[in-house]
């Protein structure tokens, strides 16, 4: 991604959009009992447009941000997103993105991942409370939540930071030959 | 070129974390700090605006969620209906004999009874955590509207939770399901005292916890808060303010961990609207 003042202004908007639309809009409807959660999907988003650095800073910059608003301990949601952004950005260097299901594979895969880092975290943190069976479906029912979200995320960002993403050369195309003419 | 970096990446990376837990050790255990004042500050009435603007929406995907519910819940509802309409008759008759009885013994209400000194006030809910682990809420009145930390919070239905921290003009309200929460409560009539705990991951069950593992306590008892004063500290919450009714109480469970289980009255998953009772004489 070629970072430029613009394209950081836009990559700001959508950090600040997506934890507004987080807090005022999925955190508050339910579905089958679980609120979906778009910031891990965001995040994966970016890593894999921007590369590893982009997702590591977006990810720690919007966990601050949600921390910030919700008046939590500063730094959790920072550290599990920003893993979450490194990997996803991982991914992208490491490997071809061949399929259109990969991006929405990785955000469902990496939303698990972003779960089970906060229940780390909190649990390192202490935790005195009874811990419900129930836990493990909010975590497998956000995840699937993130394959479909994810996929509408990765389009809409795509979209929105095209003018700055280096597109791979695209295959060339087979000349129409005689034969194929007939 | 490349290895420069690639060292450049990872320096960064491990500021990024260094950084995370710095923040987590300086901040964790604090109420809030004067950065999270200021950033609500700032993005309060912005939440407001996407609260507002989204109603319609987030009543849109409800009208699905609660639909599908619907179906069970009515039968539920028949025979809930059927047993409270018992119930009524036996609550009537008993009031009837408590007023007899107040009048024969002169009874006073002693200060914790009363929640009069509280003063309702109205607030809207214009954000909530996403993080199961953190079960708060953002409300959009604050200490300029003279709502104080540990204020009790109310729904229609019953307690929800109290104030963990106040800005001037938003406030985050922690419910009862969050990891850190604690109320202490009594099952009525029998008067069972205990400490009301969330089930982190289960909205719809609390832990009355720490009960009196000699005293029975049954299915569909209801749980308010106990309000306890003693000479210099006394309850956050006022006496008898409903929070649930006990679900499931197995003599067993009593015994060994000397807990119940409960569900509250208020719905905690869909809170539009909240009551601060402030003024309280803490």
């Amino acid at each position: 991604m070629i970072l430029t003042p613009k394209i950081v202004a836009r990559l700001v908007a959508i950090a600040l959009l997506g934890a507004m639309l987080q807090l005022c809009f999925f955190s508050r409807v339910d579905l089958f009992g679980v609120s979906p959660d778009i910031l891990p999907a965001l995040v994966v988003v970016l890593g894999l447009l921007g590369g590893s650095m982009t997702g590591a800073v977006a990810g720690f910059s919007i966990g601050l941000l949600v921390d910030s608003l919700l008046v939590e301990a500063l730094g959790a949601s920072s550290l599990v997103l920003l893993g979450t952004g490194y990997l996803a950005g991982l991914f992208r260097e490491r490997f071809e993105i061949h399929s259109s299901l990969v991006p929405a594979l990785l955000c469902m895969g990496l939303t698990l991942f972003a779960e089970l880092g906060y229940a780390a975290v909190q649990l390192l943190l202490g935790v005195d409370a009874h811990i419900s069976m129930l836990l493990i479906r909010d975590m497998l029912l956000k995840s699937f939540y993130a394959f479909f979200l994810g996929w509408a995320i990765y389009m809409t960002v795509r979209r929105v930071l095209r003018s700055a993403l280096v597109e791979e050369p695209e295959a060339p195309r087979r000349e129409a030959s005689a034969l194929g003419a007939r | 070129m490349y290895r420069k970096q690639v060292r450049r990446r990872r320096a960064v990376l491990a500021l990024l974390v260094l950084g995370s837990f710095a923040l987590l050790t300086l901040t964790y255990g604090q109420s809030s700090n004067g950065f999270q004042r200021g950033v609500s500050t700032i993005f309060s009435p912005l939440q407001t605006v996407f609260d507002r603007a989204l109603k319609p929406a987030r009543d849109l995907v409800d009208w699905f969620d609660e639909t599908f519910e619907a179906r069970g819940e009515n039968e539920r509802l028949q025979a809930q209906l059927q047993e409270e309409r018992e119930m009524a008759v036996a609550g009537q008759v008993a009031l009837q004999e408590n007023a007899q009885l107040r009048k024969l013994l002169e009874f006073d209400r002693g200060p914790a009874l009363a929640t009069s000194a509280f003063e309702p006030l109205t607030a809207r809910v214009i954000s909530r955590s996403p993080i199961v682990w953190h079960s708060t809420v953002t409300i959009d009145v604050g200490s300029d509207d003279g709502v104080r930390v540990e204020d009790p919070v109310m729904s229609p239905d019953g307690l929800v939770g109290k104030i963990s921290s106040v800005e001037g003009g938003s406030a985050q309200v922690m419910l009862l399901t969050d990891a850190d929460s604690s109320v202490s409560a009594k099952v009525v009539p029998e008067g069972v005292q205990g400490v009301v705990r969330p089930e982190i991951g289960d909205p719809e069950d609390l832990v009355l916890d720490f009960i009196d593992s000699t005293k029975r306590v049954s299915r569909g008892q209801k749980v308010v808060t106990s309000g306890w004063r003693a000479e210099t500290i006394a309850s956050q919450f006022p006496q008898g303010l409903p929070i649930g009714e006990v679900t499931r109480a197995s003599v067993e469970e009593q015994e060994a961990s000397q807990q119940v289980h409960l569900r509250p009255f208020a719905d905690l998953r869909d809170l539009d609207f909240v009551q601060v009772l402030t003024g309280g004489s803490r």
